[in-house]
């Protein structure tokens, strides 16, 4: 039939009708369910997450920004400020940090898709504000623009490492880089840096934000249901990950550092 | 009495209605025959010419209410005085306020009124307390006396121009409240006595009755000391790591939750309704958080009706 | 919110670190909870929770509707939160909106579970009428209508009884060969299913201000927290959801000590609760 297809001329669709892709996708969510060695859709293990670029500098607009690509994730963050409150006249003796997280209307497979997650804004806002030193910007305000360009997976977490790189990249005085990773829990195995397939199915999931040199965790949310020991070791093994993810940003902004300085 | 929100059982519910009919009975019986709601004519004689006062209007010839509550007359004037009122504030009032914002040379404070009342800074001493003219200097430097959010207990002054009050807290009694809470009651419940500043000496706690119906009971502060600023500052950063004693601390939650239990039945608060109150609770062993509780609620009312009933016997005997 | 001054603060945390708060309750003590079923008679089911000043209430409505591709044996729950004016006068118009979506997405995460659907306290595929063709879809609404503060564990408790009170009617389904195979319905006014709510979490926050941690704080008591964190716990003593909230950041190892204390303090809640569900079930009865 495809072959007939083919030799008029016209665009083929994929080889598979959606019903034969449902049934692998199936089996692969049951495999990774019992075997803890199966490999994962993209070739990884389940406790490999996916390669990191991140750089510096996107927009030449903001005080300071990043640009983050995690596999089919990509996101780019802009920071301004400090600026003038628009709410000068309430007298504060810290500064306010805004954040605001929006999708384009192409970055899911379903346009406006993205639209629905509201609540990260509120989310980002929180896992900042415990390493943002808000009382040396008093009467001004930060504010944290986030655009997800394509979503694929693991959207908030790869969103709060970004705006970390950002804030430091703008010269915003904190505690310690803050970096996200979440992990999925399918069946018996816990999978780290879940793709969207991946988090579609799960049974749960947890996402941590850390700081790593401080080590204090600043933001946790946890879905579904877990036991006490699954706990314990997911939260431990989404720390090592953010230590490794707190490398590489620190690298980028010593290059970025480099760069300038000559 | 506003609608309570305790889970009363069977009993208890028997036992709080047969005290508030107790306690309404013995209400001085005119009280309740001058009621009237909006609109209701006001029986007047009409040869006299009645002034009408607050809550009347001419109506056809008719004098009729334009408030609900109960009609008053002093000599020519028949006016209608509502029973649950925002305060209304007169002249030498002692009051409990916030601080909401600092503006020129005053300070403006939130005191349940209708509008912000204001405190002057000529009006409050300086902390090193020469007595001098307020310069710049000192304009500048009015966050160190009060900041926002602080509860400052201050003295009714005057009225300004358009309806808000013109505070002072000269005196050394007046000025910040510090370590302790402040509770809200509705106004008409603090009638305005004597003596609204009480200390308790036998648990060693500050009790501040404002007659806009904000209460502060607080941890005892020695009047007479002549700190400055700087001292302030110092003692401050001290305390932090001690807080309020124990046992002061549980005094002052004793009467708090006096004072709250009171006013959620509708009783007026007085200083020795409220120490009655909190003894009762230590006498029956009544645990501080049971105090908010149904059964001390029903308790209090009970007891409330029957020492009225007692006073009234007294009265009536004493007049044989 | 009000503001509080210097001295109230210190005096708030001095009460927390000698275990005798303001209004006389030890740290891991509730207020008195207050419960009534049935207050909305157009919906499937509701409730009204008070703890102290604390007032919400919660209605769960069901409608007939088509399962999502994605999971065809499946019905759909959808949980929304809307705060009311009469709370707080900044909650009009648009004011409310963050706190309201913080709201929903909290309790959207402790009750409805993985997306997969594993350990949603509600089990969806109850909900099916037809395979793929038709299901209930529940609509659950919290109302806020008094904030003092722990508005997430009143909202919790509200949606746990007002699911006890829920009864979704039978449907008797006719395939009629004259509407196309379009299968109709008949919703029966009398028979109902009742939900089974023993594996509905509540939530539980705990509230840490200074070294100490408080359960049920009033709104007086979070202005001066550092961080809470809100553990969704259910009568098996399994976690369903956490979330932290806060400033501050924690220790790992202060967390996982916050999680024991939320199961131990759950375990009592969970208990208070459905004793209340059931006198409400019994005067109901009556």
């Amino acid at each position: 039939m495809s072959a007939a297809a083919a030799a008029s001329g016209t665009y083929t669709p994929a080889a598979e009708a959606g019903g034969k892709r449902r049934e692998k996708r199936e089996e692969l969510r049951r495999h990774l369910a019992e075997d803890a060695d199966w490999p994962r859709a993209d070739g990884r293990s389940i406790h490999d997450c996916r390669p990191a670029f991140m750089q510096t500098g996107p927009t030449t607009a903001a005080s300071g920004s990043a640009y983050a690509e995690f596999g089919k994730t990509k996101v780019i963050v802009s920071v301004f400020g400090p600026r003038e409150s628009k709410k000068a006249m309430l007298y504060s003796d810290t500064g306010r940090l805004n954040c605001s997280v929006s999708y384009t209307t192409f970055a899911t497979g379903i346009r406006g898709q993205g639209l629905e997650n509201k609540e990260y804004s509120g989310m980002l806002h929180k896992a900042l504000e415990g390493a943002v030193m808000l009382h040396t910007f008093p009467k001004t305000t930060v504010d944290v623009f986030a655009l997800v360009l394509e979503s694929g997976g693991s959207d908030l977490p790869i969103i709060i490492s970004c705006a970390s790189l950002a804030l430091a990249d703008a010269g915003i005085m904190m505690y310690d880089l803050v970096t996200s990773v979440s992990v999925s829990c399918l069946g018996k195995n816990v999978i780290i840096d879940p793709t969207s397939d991946e988090e579609a199915w799960q049974d749960g999931g947890l996402m941590v934000s850390y700081m790593p040199t401080r080590r204090e965790i600043t933001q946790l949310t946890l879905t579904g249901e877990w036991s006490d020991g699954k706990i314990t070791n997911a939260v431990e093994l989404c720390m090592d990950a953010c230590g490794k993810l707190c490398e590489i940003l620190r690298e980028r902004l010593k290059d970025t550092a480099v760069l300038e300085s000559e | 009495m506003r609608d309570l929100h305790l889970p009363l059982n069977q009993t208890q519910r028997v036992r709080l209605e047969a005290a508030l009919h107790e306690l309404q009975t013995l209400a001085p019986a005119a009280a309740s025959a001058a009621a009237v709601t909006v609109a209701d004519t006001i029986p007047v004689n009409h040869e006299d010419n009645i002034l009408k006062g607050h809550g009347t209007t001419d109506q056809d010839g008719e004098v009729v209410a334009t408030l609900c509550g109960v009609v008053e007359r002093v000599n020519k004037l028949v006016y209608v005085r509502t029973l649950r009122a925002r305060y209304k504030p007169e002249v030498g009032d002692i009051i409990v306020g916030r601080v909401i914002e600092i503006a020129p040379k005053r300070w403006r404070l939130e005191i349940n009124f209708s509008q912000d009342a204001v405190l002057m800074l000529s009006s409050m001493n300086l902390p090193d307390g020469i007595q001098r003219r307020r310069t710049a200097v000192d304009e500048l430097n009015m966050r160190s006396i009060f900041e926002e959010n602080d509860v400052v207990c201050a003295e009714v002054r005057g009225f300004q121009h358009d309806g808000s009050l013109h505070l002072q807290a000269r005196s050394q009694k007046y000025g910040k409240l510090k370590r302790g809470q402040l509770l809200t009651v509705p106004p008409y419940l603090v009638k305005r006595r004597k003596q609204h500043f009480h200390h308790l000496e036998q648990y060693d706690v500050d009790l501040i009755l404002g007659c806009n119906g904000f209460i502060w009971v607080g941890e005892h502060v020695v009047v007479n000391e002549i700190t400055t600023f700087n001292e302030d500052q110092e003692k401050l950063s001290a305390e932090v790591e001690t807080f309020t004693p124990m046992e002061t601390r549980k005094h002052i939650c004793r009467l708090a939750n006096a004072a709250r239990v009171l006013s959620a039945l509708g009783f007026t608060l007085t200083i020795e309704l409220i120490i009655q109150t909190a003894e009762a609770s230590l006498s029956s062993n009544v645990k501080i958080n049971d105090m908010l509780g149904a059964e001390f609620y029903v308790q209090t009312a009970e007891t409330e009706a029957k020492r009225r009933a007692d006073l009234l016997g007294r009265k009536k005997g004493g007049a044989r | 919110m009000v503001g509080l001054s210097e001295g109230e603060k210190h005096f708030i945390r001095g009460g927390i670190a000698q275990d005798l708060r303001a209004d006389g309750r030890t740290r891991l003590q509730f207020r008195a909870v207050t419960v009534e079923t049935g207050i909305i008679p157009q919906a499937n089911g509701s409730a009204r929770v008070r703890m102290g000043a604390t007032e919400v209430i919660a209605s769960v409505k069901a409608e007939l509707g088509k399962p999502t591709i994605l999971h065809p044996g499946k019905g759909k729950v959808s949980i929304y939160v809307d705060c009311s004016p009469t709370a707080a006068p900044m909650f009009e118009g648009r004011g409310s909106e963050e706190l309201s979506a913080e709201l929903s997405v909290a309790l959207q995460r402790c009750l409805l579970g993985g997306k997969s659907g594993a350990g949603a306290a509600i089990d969806l595929s109850s909900l099916i009428v037809i395979e793929g063709k038709a299901c209930w879809d529940l609509y659950i609404d919290g109302l806020v209508v008094s904030s003092d503060g722990n508005l997430l564990d009143a909202l919790a408790a509200a949606i746990k009884v007002a699911l006890s009170d829920t009864g979704i009617p039978k449907v008797n389904v006719s395939l009629n060969a004259e509407t196309d195979g379009e299968p109709e319905f008949d919703i029966s006014d009398e028979d109902f299913l009742q939900f089974d709510t023993s594996s509905v979490p509540v939530i539980v926050t705990l509230t840490k201000v200074g070294k100490h941690y408080i359960v049920d704080a009033t709104s007086e008591e979070e202005s001066q927290m550092s961080s809470a964190v809100s553990v969704s716990v259910n009568r098996l003593g399994q976690i369903c959801g956490m979330t932290k909230r806060g400033g501050a950041g924690l220790d790992p190892s202060v967390i996982f000590d916050m999680i024991s204390v939320a199961k131990h303090v759950s375990q009592r809640f969970i208990s208070l609760l459905d004793s209340e569900i059931a006198a409400a079930e019994a005067a109901d009865a009556e």
